[in-house]
């Protein structure tokens, strides 16, 4: 009796059998579209890093080129003005040295002459540097993720800041030979 | 049924399993063998390379701020044998627009890479941009050609340029001498000859980097910073330069000399102006060294030439016997017009006796008789010690590459003898650079402090200028001593009506007439003419030196040098804008706001 009981029991919550099937094809087809979702972002991420890396690399080259075209626009613009190259533009217009004696010399009140030209800043000035390349372009997804998740939600609202304060590289004052 | 249907699912799953579990190992396994490990290492060749950057050498500039030594762009064009597809195409362009010889590049791009032969050849490593220019224009027509039907489109693959920096002196021959040279043509070993480029060789070079430069994209690292060079700013001013150069030529051309060097120097400061000498290299085309400087002839000769500077030394002498209080100005010699000494006699330049003079009178009439009596009474031990003081013992240790010295003969080194001391004291028997004569007479023009002459006034190192600050390298005499001594310069000048003089600036200067040695004994046919000159003599702003050795126009240097000094101050005062006496000292105060208006 007891054992009929038991019987009948398990017959009436006993999943149906079809029902018990779909439940494993549907947990395999998630843990397979889990899967290909996991996968297709990470070929996506990946796929935008080389992307970035290449445009990096020709950026990089770029600069490397502009850098050696301002040395060299810097040289041309030295050969045309240099010291013959006035003195014979000078002759051309019939200009002539002048005589100490026929210089007329005025008082400009609060006249101060040009000082030594400034080929740069003064060593006090101080520079804040910060990577050329951000972690986003070097991180891994998986880096990425921590640091999404687990580090910057922890850190102090200041901290979160500078990561993306600008450098603030003082430029280099040009010389305007 | 249901429970078939359960196996089949229960067999399929386990089927998958297997089937994936067989690819994971096999995944495993395949990255274990030892095929695997190679292709592994031979891949992370692959990944990225090992390269070193050599730095942008570091530019030069006046003090202006004009560029004296910078880089420009030049090409390496070389065969990338693996990538060639038409040798005879390459062959023809290649040749025709580098003006090569087309058998020989023909012969480089038939060969196969590998087997003892390269897989890259260089044709040329310094070719310009107009000819890579022309290059690209043909590439660009061949790839817009049209072809016909069968017809093979022409390429230059395979023909390959690369940028590159090269050394470039864009003034041509101007202060070559200070600047020397870069021996560019040498891409990884090329160092820096004479003047600046061999003085601060190390810094202008910058240090050479191995880097790591990933091809792999998703291992891409940050741009490594490799610094240029220093940047180096000199002392002195090209229009100055260039005015004294173009004197130094007319002085040579016009008086025949067979070299010459004019410096010139603040006192103040111990900053070279400017400094010119003869003959100038262009260091463009620096593989003409050896032609125009044969051995033993030195490449800048205000620095490295030593000669008797006869009697301009005479200004230090006095220096000596005014600041030892062995003689005052006023103080009277009676000249016979010889004095002997250890059995020499020492005569005056025109073999004649001038009475009674004072010691004005001496350096005015450039008496060698009085100059010699004093440097006895001076004796040995006081004069060399003077002499030494003011740095004639020794290099200046100005910052340009080949400074040298003749040792100065002093008493007991065997080789000196007592006439020595005679002849030592109006500039005979000793031998000086004019850098040295330079230095020390600077400190009579600097109320006795003698300054370090340098030609660097700032460096630029990591994008910070540090500015050079002056030196005080001695004191050798009073500041009473050097402006007592600057007035009786100024008197004789005035005095003599030397042709030295400038209208409208009071100088103080001293010719100098320096006897050469030969191997047969001392000539007078041909000498080494001087003029040392320093002004505006209340305040001096600058000190020019002149010498021009062997003029065949006169042997005398009031008669050659000082007419240089003359006609360069003219020019000098105008472009450091300095007014004439009465302008400048009635607007003392207001100095500052002096501007020429025409």
């Amino acid at each position: 009796m007891e054992k009929a009981m038991k019987k009948n029991l398990l017959q009436a919550y006993k999943q149906a059998p079809w029902r018990t099937q779909l439940q494993w094809i549907g947990i395999f087809l998630l843990v397979l579209v889990g899967v290909a979702v996991v996968a297709g972002v990470y070929l996506m991420i990946s796929g935008r890093a080389a992307a970035t890396g290449r445009r990096i690399q020709s950026l990089e080259a770029e600069i490397s080129a502009l850098e050696m075209e301002i040395s060299d626009l810097k040289t041309q613009y030295a050969e045309v003005s240099s010291a013959k190259s006035l003195s014979e533009r000078a002759d051309a217009l019939n200009m002539t040295m002048l005589d100490p004696l026929e210089a007329m010399y005025i008082e400009v009140p609060g006249y101060v002459p040009p000082s030594q030209p400034v080929l740069a800043p003064p060593p006090a000035v101080e520079e804040i540097s910060t990577p050329v390349l951000l972690p986003e372009f070097t991180a891994s997804l998986w880096d990425w993720l921590r640091l999404k998740v687990f580090i910057e939600p922890s850190l102090p609202a200041e901290s979160t800041e500078s990561v993306t304060t600008e450098s603030v590289t003082p430029a280099p004052i040009e010389v305007v030979p | 049924m249901k429970t078939t249907n359960w196996n089949r699912f229960f067999i399929i799953c386990v089927l998958c399993s297997v089937v994936a579990g067989a690819a994971g190992i096999q995944l495993i396994r395949i990255q274990n063998i030892e095929g695997a490990k190679q292709i592994l290492a031979n891949s992370e060749a692959y990944q990225g390379i090992n390269r070193v950057i050599y730095p942008e050498r570091g530019s030069i500039y006046d003090s202006e701020g004009r560029l004296l030594a910078g880089n420009e762009v030049i090409y390496e064009v070389g065969l990338d044998l693996q990538a060639i597809e038409q040798p005879e195409t390459v062959a023809s362009v290649a040749s025709s627009v580098l003006g090569l010889d087309y058998a020989r590049v023909l012969g480089y791009t038939q060969m196969t890479p590998g087997n003892g032969n390269p897989y890259f050849v260089v044709l040329d490593g310094f070719v310009s941009k107009d000819k890579i220019a022309q290059l690209e224009s043909i590439k660009e027509d061949y790839a817009n050609r049209s072809t016909k039907r069968g017809e093979v489109r022409p390429n230059l693959l395979g023909l390959v340029w690369t940028a590159n920096h090269k050394r470039s002196y864009p003034e041509g021959t101007l202060a070559s001498n200070i600047l020397g040279f870069y021996s560019f043509l040498d891409r990884t070993d090329g160092i820096g000859y004479f003047g600046v480029e061999e003085a601060y060789d190390d810094l202008l070079a910058g240090e050479p980097k191995e880097v790591y430069s990933a091809i792999d994209p998703n291992l891409l690292t940050s741009l490594e910073e490799v610094p240029p060079g220093v940047t180096v700013q000199l002392t002195f001013n090209r229009e100055i330069q260039a005015m004294t150069e173009t004197k130094l030529d007319e002085a040579m051309e016009w008086s025949g000399a067979e070299n010459g060097s004019i410096v010139v120097y603040d006192p103040e400061t111990g900053e070279i102006i400017a400094m010119a000498t003869t003959p100038r290299l262009d260091p463009n085309e620096y593989w003409n060294y050896s032609e125009l400087f044969p051995n033993p002839k030195p490449y800048n000769s205000a620095i490295s030439s030593t000669y008797e500077p006869g009697s301009v030394f005479k200004v230090i002498t006095m220096a000596a016997g005014l600041d030892s209080g062995v003689v005052t100005p006023e103080t009277t010699f009676n000249d016979t017009g010889s004095i002997s000494v250890s059995g020499a006699t020492i005569y005056n330049w025109n073999m004649g006796g001038w009475g009674e003079v004072d010691m004005t009178g001496c350096m005015q009439h450039s008496l060698n008789v009085c100059l010699a009596w004093l440097g006895m009474q001076l004796g040995p031990d006081r004069f060399y010690s003077y002499l030494k003081s003011f740095g004639f013992d020794r290099n200046t240790g100005i910052d340009l590459g080949g400074e040298s010295h003749w040792p100065l003969k002093l008493p007991g080194d065997g080789l000196w003898y007592e006439v020595d001391l005679a002849t030592n004291s109006f500039g005979q028997g000793i031998s000086v650079t004019p850098i040295q004569m330079v230095t020390a007479i600077g400190a009579i023009a600097n109320e006795g402090k003698m300054m370090a002459p340098h030609v660097v006034k700032a460096m630029v190192i990591d994008g910070k200028q540090y500015n050079i600050d002056p030196v005080v390298v001695g004191t050798p005499i009073s500041a009473e001593t050097a402006h007592t001594l600057t007035t009786m310069l100024v008197n004789s000048l005035e005095n003599e009506a030397s042709s030295a003089l400038v209208e409208g600036y009071s100088l103080a200067g001293k010719t100098g007439t320096g006897e050469i040695a030969t191997p047969l004994g001392y000539t007078n046919t041909s000498t080494n003419t001087s003029f040392v000159g320093w002004g505006p003599a209340e305040d001096p702003k600058f000190l020019v030196y002149i010498w021009l050795e062997k003029p065949e126009i006169s042997i005398w240097g009031s008669e050659v040098a000082a007419p240089v000094f003359s006609d360069l101050v003219s020019d000098l005062v105008v472009l450091m804008t300095i007014p004439p006496d009465n302008v400048r000292l009635a607007e003392k105060p207001g100095n500052n706001s002096l501007v020429i208006l025409e």
